[in-house]
């Protein structure tokens, strides 16, 4: 019985013996099968948690080291933190920064804002870009060609000057950097006035030719708008009766539309928004300018904001130099400007 | 030989596993969107269709399921017909099409082929199809195309118009115009143009009706017209800036929002007589309100609402609406669930 024993361990036949590894095989085999499904299945849900975790990653503020990004905005300064009282002009700059421009970019967009703290008052003038001004250099142009050539100094400096009105600060902002900024902030709630739609919107933010073009429709009404689709409500222009000016009331809507979501900022989202920006963001205010800016902006009503734009009679149509332009009627336009944005000590 | 082969199929089927765990958590994620999250603090009788991220979502008392439609484009605008099945409107980025579904979701057939480009290669003569609308008889489909393209063909003019179709036939939408369909409008140009068509009992048809002010704005009228290209009769001011129209059981009550030239907007309704609206009633003042639509056989009105303006849309509910004193907004749905506002309910109650 021992013997028998010690034979069935130490002294195994040769067919058992091989049938032991066969067995042993399979299981190996089977296991190692069951791990591979396994691991494929555990492949699919980490795909599945991917943005989660990127997003883990990024709100343990560990994206803000790694993107690198130069953020546009100077470093926080307590001394220089917006007046919480004196009234202050923002010039909004907005430029198509796509690949077909090489840098060298025109101002599609821009509003002279002017922000009064006490009386929670906003006024928005839309500067038409086909304005045909004396720019900073001294020649004639459109208003648009003023950043082309100087950048926001020299935009600054020809819309004061043509304007005279002084501006306090300045914000650009390119096409992606709008995309991106809506779309960090989880979009916007917009009553969209009527059906816009253009059979030839720029497709250059697709990845594709910055030269081809792709059809667009935004449905009238209220409606949440991602950045894409916000960008598509103020870019659009082709099927307009109003073309430039339309386009420049529907830009009003949507920083309309901002002013809720910055109840929801402080200082601290600053610079995560600033890096996602990237350089498609530039302004001369410090990140505690911005931040102070946030609960302004946030507490004004919508009845305190009052949005110009400047139709006929204070503009008129006419072919100079080769290119359709808006001639400013001046002798209407500046004392607007001097009650709108009065110059203050 | 034989164990390489195993091998592929294990890679193969490791491959799928990996691939199907993901799809099987995205589509519990798009389910779930609406279904986890639908309060059940209103339960309304009968059945609800509503347009949530590009997917049609079914609300049915307490519960909520997703028609199970092809995936590709966002589906939206759902309209029951009165034998339980839907139209909805299959949108791309370019183009739209028209389709008939089954209530459990099958698609019974694609009513139109507006992605023209795919033949012709210009993409200018894609078409949009939107608002579709059935007669009260059942036997006519009304609908807003930006058909026909005005000549020089390919200009920036795009604008939708009003026209009509038989129900039981493919809707051939072309650079002409829509074959063997009714033109009913022709829109101001450059302005969006003619939306949203309501045909009524007694062959009327009310839409909205963009048009430029001649004052810097481009505002919407609810107009009324008897007939095809008939005089339109405006039953609001370009001022109050109304549309969305939606007509109550009773074929009289109108519910609309109106912006008053505003950033937000009023949910209203009015009582229609022959082609005089009545001064409206403000059910919901200062509002992100859109896309009324009511109960198929009542007076209890649905709508979209962001209840802040930061909020998400979600959808509503005043009962007794045509009534003078009609009851509180009331919210349907979680405030976590963002619907597409653009897309009224379908209601078969």
């Amino acid at each position: 019985m021992s013997r028998s024993r010690n034979f069935d361990v130490r002294g195994t036949p040769r067919r058992r013996r091989a049938s032991l590894r066969t067995g042993r095989r399979r299981v190996a085999g089977r296991a190692l099968v069951v791990t591979g499904f396994a691991v494929s299945i555990l492949t699919g849900v980490l795909l599945y948690f991917l943005p989660a975790i990127q997003v883990a990653l990024r709100d343990t503020g560990q994206a803000n080291t790694s993107l690198g990004g130069d953020p546009q905005l100077k470093p926080v300064s307590a001394s220089e933190h917006l007046s919480s009282t004196s009234p202050f002009t923002l010039l909004l700059l907005g430029s198509d920064s796509d690949s077909k421009f090489r840098g060298d970019y025109l101002t599609q967009s821009m509003i002279l804002t002017r922000v009064d703290p006490v009386t929670r008052h906003v006024t928005m003038l839309s500067i038409p870009r086909d304005l045909w001004v004396r720019l900073c250099n001294g020649g004639n142009g459109k208003i648009d060609q003023a950043f082309l050539h100087g950048g926001a100094q020299c935009a600054i400096q020809t819309v004061e000057k043509d304007m005279r009105v002084h501006i306090d600060y300045y914000a650009w902002i390119g096409l992606q950097g709008l995309v991106s900024v809506l779309d960090d902030l989880g979009g916007i709630n917009v009553v969209a006035n009527n059906p816009v739609m253009d059979d030839y919107y720029p497709a250059d933010l697709s990845g594709g030719s910055p030269f081809a073009y792709q059809r667009i429709l935004v449905l009238p009404g209220a409606q949440h708008m991602s950045g894409t689709l916000a960008l598509q409500y103020v870019r659009a222009r082709h099927d307009d009766a109003y073309g430039d000016f339309a386009r420049s009331q529907r830009q009003q809507q949507v920083l309309i539309a901002l002013r809720a979501k910055t109840k929801h900022l402080s200082i601290a989202d600053i610079p995560n928004l600033a890096a996602s920006l990237g350089s498609d963001f530039q302004t001369d205010m410090s990140i505690g300018q911005v931040s102070g800016l946030l609960p302004i902006a946030g507490s004004v009503p919508l009845a305190s904001i009052m949005q110009v734009v400047l139709l006929p009679p204070y503009t008129s149509s006419e072919y100079v130099g080769g290119q359709d332009a808006l001639m400013p009627n001046w002798s209407l336009i500046r004392p607007e400007v001097a009650r709108y944005f009065p110059v203050t000590a | 030989m034989k164990r390489t082969l195993i091998l592929i199929a294990l890679m193969v089927a490791s491959c799928a596993a990996a691939n199907r765990t993901l799809a099987v958590l995205q589509n519990h994620t798009n389910a779930g969107s609406l279904v986890d999250t639908t309060s059940p603090q209103v339960t309304l009788p009968g059945t609800i269709y509503v347009s949530q991220q590009g997917a049609i979502f079914v609300i049915k008392g307490s519960t909520v399921r997703r028609l199970p439609l092809p995936s590709g484009g966002a589906w939206i605008q759902p309209r029951a017909l009165p034998d339980g099945s839907l139209l909805v409107v299959r949108r791309f980025d370019q183009y739209s099409d028209l389709y008939h579904v089954s209530a459990s979701g099958r698609v019974l057939s694609r009513m139109t082929g507006d992605d023209q480009s795919s033949v012709n290669r210009t993409l200018q003569l894609d078409h949009w199809i939107l608002w579709p609308a059935v007669s009260p008889d059942g036997t006519t489909v009304f609908f807003a195309t930006d058909s026909p393209k005005p000549a020089p063909r390919q200009s920036y003019e795009v604008d939708f118009s009003l026209w009509s179709a038989p129900l039981d036939g493919p809707i051939a939408v072309g650079d002409n115009g829509v074959s063997g369909g009714t033109r009913w409008s022709v829109p101001d140009a450059y302005t969006g143009g003619d939306i949203e068509p309501i045909p009524l009992p007694d062959g009327d048809v009310l839409y909205s009706s963009y048009a430029n002010s001649g004052n810097g704005q481009v505002q919407s009228v609810l107009g009324l017209q008897t007939g095809p290209q008939s005089r339109m009769v405006s039953l609001t001011t370009p001022a109050q800036d109304c549309g969305t129209p939606a007509v109550a059981g009773d074929g009289a009550t109108v519910a609309m929002v109106c912006t008053n030239g505003g950033q937000t907007a009023d949910l209203e309704v009015a009582t229609l007589e022959g082609s005089t609206l009545s001064a409206p009633r403000v059910l919901v003042a200062n509002c992100l309100c859109n896309s009324p639509s009511w109960s198929s056989s009542g007076a209890n009105l649905l709508y979209m609402d962001a209840s802040d303006p930061d909020g998400n849309f979600g959808l509503w509910y005043v009962a007794g609406a045509t009534n003078l004193h009609p009851g509180s907004p009331r919210r349907v749905t979680d405030a976590s669930v963002d619907l597409d506002a653009t897309s009224a309910a379908a209601w078969i109650s």
